[in-house]
């Protein structure tokens, strides 16, 4: 049986979209036969490990969790080391060669694209395989990284099987959204991360009202740039219409998606842009920017429109005067080709290279 | 020659390729294969293949591209020419193959369902060819042990393409622009981009002598079915009983009858050198008369001993052929330059005198025309095979010596600042001259690793150098080690040079006029055949047992003339200064590269 040592910074009890991207992966690997060690920096939530997966109590120093990640590696067999975040690579490069493990690099978005340190690089050229969620950060890693393009895979991100549209009008209703038009937004208010575009779509707001649409818009999530917002809001004298609703349980974030009439969010700088899924996945239309990760997952416009930034006011205007789309067909379609069974089968995929590199 | 494209979206999140994409490409080059196109789609609509063809073998619709097995499982889109497979064709037959066509390209199907991807080693030829599987939904993909035939591939993690020119995959739309420091970089030190880089990072050659699979799971890295180094070192251990020229003669004559398989009339390249001259002089052995021979000849060393006309005429004259000159003036350069830059594929100091030559052969109306390229790699006529051993014997001592380069790189500027304004590189004399790729880079270089930053940004030359590794390069070629010191120029040569520079060049600039350029003597099995006399070409044995090859041997004049290269007056019809003149690849160099760029 193939072992798997994965040094992450979170998976099982972890937050956020690459703790989730970890949790998709190892247990899609775990149901595939491999025996999977998992060593987080964090864990926030109470949550179990599924069969085939061992996750060891997280270390969140820096000093303790490389030497647990060393002499785990040293201690026992693995044939392969999993890294989940480029800051790890040069650690998770020691352990597979203490290990003789082979080395397989997890690279997410933003944190990959420009040129990294010179130790980082180079444990991702001496990296066996790659993986890089969307094909946008695929291309940003083999500009810095001298590494055979045929070890660089794209494994995008998947969203489960609890996004599906559902009953929209009960949702709207008890939210207090009937008959208007809803936008919605999902992701961290984080001041770092300013190109997810938030400022963009409430500097949109008082030309859609103009045009007769009675907006909301949602704006899903926490961090430190929200009284900022707020404020911008207020300077263009929409902060009747934009509500903060902070960080969701996952039943009312199923339940915003539902009844949002569109999802936007017109980021620079994602890696994939897994709420794009989520949105379409519940079977509501979604507008993104041509850059960066959104082209993948909005399929280049199959799932969802893609606009520059010019054009992404106008992109809203035109979505929000077009009939709804077919809901449970667009969640067919976001099913088919970013459900768990494609993204199981395209992990096994990946790593067969492994064997066959052998 | 005719050009063959393909989309193949493997990953499973892809969308399908899409037609006009996979139209925009095949169109790109026209030029290639004037005669007809076609498109295929797979079965399951996941993969596309295109073709433009310039019928040569079999020029009836049923030899159409891409082409289809009988059952429908495999679909092939192929560019070159396989010249054994008359032989294939009859083997196949006895083991009970039926065939629907009289061309080469339904052999490439029968063989690959019968023996897979150990089909390239039967094959003879330049080639470059796709087939796709319908069963097994795979890709697979194959080039020639030369690298005559180009095929450039790109992978943007979710779609495969591919297309016998680099500008054809851009202008599909799809394809990545991110420029490749090491194609950058890698021009500016060899005169043409080493493959597999392009000038772009996403696309990438297929090495020569490699093939390449396509899955579900993407392309997996291209496997070396062969490669010079190896033919050298198999026929080395071989030993050689033979007299040189008693080995040269059967298998040059074997190589040029090969080489005329075809429908359709088949001409020559002419110059005065031993090369095309040898090559004319065994067609005639072959059996064929009234070859029309092609000489291009420049106004400016009309009267000089650089004018190619007077010993290309008299060597037309003894074998028969029809002799067609054309002369081109500074006038003729100057309207052709802006289409030349359009037509070359990737950047390259050379080709413009093989643009003049395809030329002058489609007005002569041929489609196919024979050359003596690759003759100096094989029989040991350049300079480069007396001078690399010599330099790396004598400046090779000095140079092992810890600080002595970068004192030469420092003190010669200062201490004989005529020599280097006249030879830029002899401040490189000492950069790692006591091995075989430090030595051949000092030879062949067009600009040396230190200047690049001057040339081409600090930021691109180390970028371009950490990415490309030249010297690594090119030991890489070098391996295994064909054990003697002409064997090892000749693999560096062929490896390098010829295959990223003149086949590359005769692959372009030929198709932009619809021409096919075959090369006898850059032969895959001719130089099995020689392997093992080969150690023994130096001080000119291999020319002069080449220029007796022919049944009427080439004049001793031809063998007496000083080798002058393909000489181009590009540096006075470029207006460079008179002193500076001896500078003239570098300021071509520069010339192509802006004109690229620009474009």
């Amino acid at each position: 049986m193939t072992a798997l040592l994965a040094l992450v910074t979170e998976a099982f009890g972890g937050r956020g979209g690459i703790a989730q991207y970890n949790r998709d992966l190892l247990r899609a690997l775990a149901s595939a036969g491999t025996a999977v060690t998992t060593l987080p920096r964090m864990a926030p939530d109470a949550a179990p490990a599924p069969a085939g997966v061992r996750q060891r109590r997280p270390r969140g120093g820096r000093i303790a969790f490389s030497l647990t990640a060393l002499l785990t590696a040293a201690l026992r067999r693995f044939d392969i080391v999993f890294c989940g975040h480029l800051f790890m690579a040069p650690l998770a490069l020691l352990a597979a060669r203490i290990a003789r493990a082979r080395l397989v690099v997890q690279l997410h978005g933003i944190e990959a694209w420009p040129r990294p340190s010179r130790l980082r690089r180079l444990a991702v050229e001496r990296a066996d395989l790659v993986l890089c969620v969307s094909r946008y950060t695929r291309r940003r890693v083999l500009n810095w990284a001298t590494v055979a393009p045929e070890r660089v895979l794209v494994l995008p991100n998947t969203c489960g099987a609890a996004f599906a549209p559902g009953d929209r009008a009960e949702v709207r209703g008890r939210l207090g959204l009937a008959g208007r038009r809803v936008l919605l937004t999902v992701g961290r208010l984080d001041r770092r991360e300013r190109y997810k575009g938030h400022d963009r779509v409430i500097r949109a707001l008082p030309d859609l009202v103009a045009q007769g649409h009675d907006i909301v818009y949602l704006v899903v999530g926490d961090g430190d740039d929200a009284d900022r917002l707020a404020e911008v809001a207020n300077a263009c004298g929409v902060a009747d219409r934009v509500r903060f609703l902070g960080r969701l349980r996952p039943e009312a974030l199923r339940d915003v998606y539902r009844a949002a009439d569109l999802f936007v969010m017109p980021s620079t700088g994602e890696g994939f842009g897994i709420a794009f899924l989520e949105a379409a996945a519940s079977g509501t239309a979604a507008v993104g920017l041509d850059a960066g990760g959104a082209a993948d997952a909005l399929a280049e416009g199959e799932l969802g429109v893609l606009a520059s930034e010019k054009e992404f006011p106008d992109a809203v205007a035109r979505c929000l005067a077009a009939p709804p789309p077919d809901r449970a067909a667009l969640a067919g379609r976001v099913r088919r080709r970013f459900g768990e069974d494609a993204f199981q089968a395209r992990a096994r995929l990946a790593f067969e290279q492994l064997r066959r590199g052998e | 020659m005719c050009g063959i494209n393909g989309i193949f979206s493997y990953h499973s999140a892809a969308n399908p390729p899409r037609e006009p994409e996979l139209l925009a490409t095949r169109e790109a080059m026209r030029a290639r294969g004037p005669d007809g196109a076609g498109i295929a789609w797979s079965a399951n609509r996941r993969c596309a293949l295109g073709h433009r063809r310039l019928a040569i073998q079999d020029l009836s619709e049923r030899a159409a591209q891409p082409m289809a097995s009988h059952n429908g499982r495999l679909v092939v889109t192929f560019n070159g020419e396989i010249y054994n497979y008359p032989a294939l064709r009859a083997a196949l037959e006895r083991d009970g193959v039926r065939f629907q066509t009289n061309s080469d390209t339904e052999v490439l199907l029968h063989l690959y369902a019968r023996d897979g991807a150990a089909m390239v080693h039967r094959l003879r030829g330049m080639f470059a060819f796709a087939i796709w599987d319908n069963l097994r939904e795979e890709l697979f993909l194959a080039r020639d042990p030369y690298g005559v035939k180009p095929l450039y591939t790109a992978n943007d993690g979710w779609v495969f393409r591919f297309a016998s020119q680099v500008k054809a995959l851009l202008a599909g739309g799809a394809v990545s622009r991110d420029p490749e420091p090491a194609g950058v970089v890698g021009f500016h030190l060899f005169g043409s981009v080493p493959e597999p880089f392009t000038l772009y990072r996403e696309i990438r050659s297929l090495p020569a002598g490699c093939t390449q699979i396509v899955d579900a799971a993407g392309p997996r890295e291209p496997t070396p079915y062969t490669s010079i180094a190896h033919i050298l070192t198999e026929g080395s251990a071989c030993g050689a009983h033979d007299e040189i020229e008693d080995a040269v003669r059967p298998a040059v004559l074997d190589s040029v009858r090969e080489h005329l398989l075809a429908d359709v009339d088949v001409g020559i390249f002419l110059s005065a050198g031993i090369d095309s001259g040898a090559v004319l002089g065994l067609t005639a052995d072959a059996g064929r008369r009234r070859m029309k021979a092609v000489t291009v000849a420049f106004e400016e060393f009309r009267g000089s001993s650089d004018d190619e006309v007077p010993a290309a005429r008299h060597m037309a004259f003894r074998y028969g052929a029809e002799h067609l000159v054309h002369r081109v003036g500074e006038g003729e350069f100057r309207n052709d330059l802006a289409a030349l830059i359009e037509a070359m594929d990737q950047p390259t100091i050379d080709g413009v005198n093989i643009w003049f030559a395809a030329k002058a052969a489609k007005e002569a109306g041929l489609k196919v025309v024979l050359s003596g390229i690759g003759g100096d790699e094989l029989f040991a006529g350049y300079p480069s095979f007396a001078d690399v051993p010599r330099w790396r014997r004598r400046l090779g001592p000095l140079a092992m010596l810890p600080g002595v380069a970068a004192l030469a790189r420092r003190m010669l500027p200062a201490c004989v600042p005529g020599l280097v304004r006249r030879f830029p590189k002899a401040v490189g004399a000492f950069d790692r001259t006591h091995t075989w790729p430090g030595a051949y880079l000092l030879r062949r270089s067009v600009f040396l690793p230190g200047e690049l930053a001057q040339v081409v940004g600090a930021d691109m030359a180390e970028e371009g150098l950490r990415r490309l590794r030249p010297l690594r390069c090119l030991s890489r070629m070098l391996s295994p080690d064909p054990g003697s010191d002409i064997a090892r120029v000749c693999v560096l040569e062929s490896a390098s040079y010829l295959r990223n520079q003149l086949l590359r060049d005769a692959d372009w600039a030929g198709m932009a006029h619809g021409v096919e350029v075959r090369v006898p003597l850059a032969d895959a099995a001719l130089l099995r055949t020689l392997a093992p006399v080969l150690p023994r070409f130096g001080a000119g044995a291999g020319k002069a047992a080449l220029a007796r090859a022919p049944s009427i041997p080439l004049p001793d004049d031809v063998l007496a003339r000083p080798k002058t290269g393909f000489a181009v007056p590009t540096a006075r019809w470029l207006a460079a200064p008179e002193q500076e003149r001896g500078l003239a690849s570098r300021r071509w160099s520069q010339r192509v590269f802006d004109g690229l760029m620009a474009a």
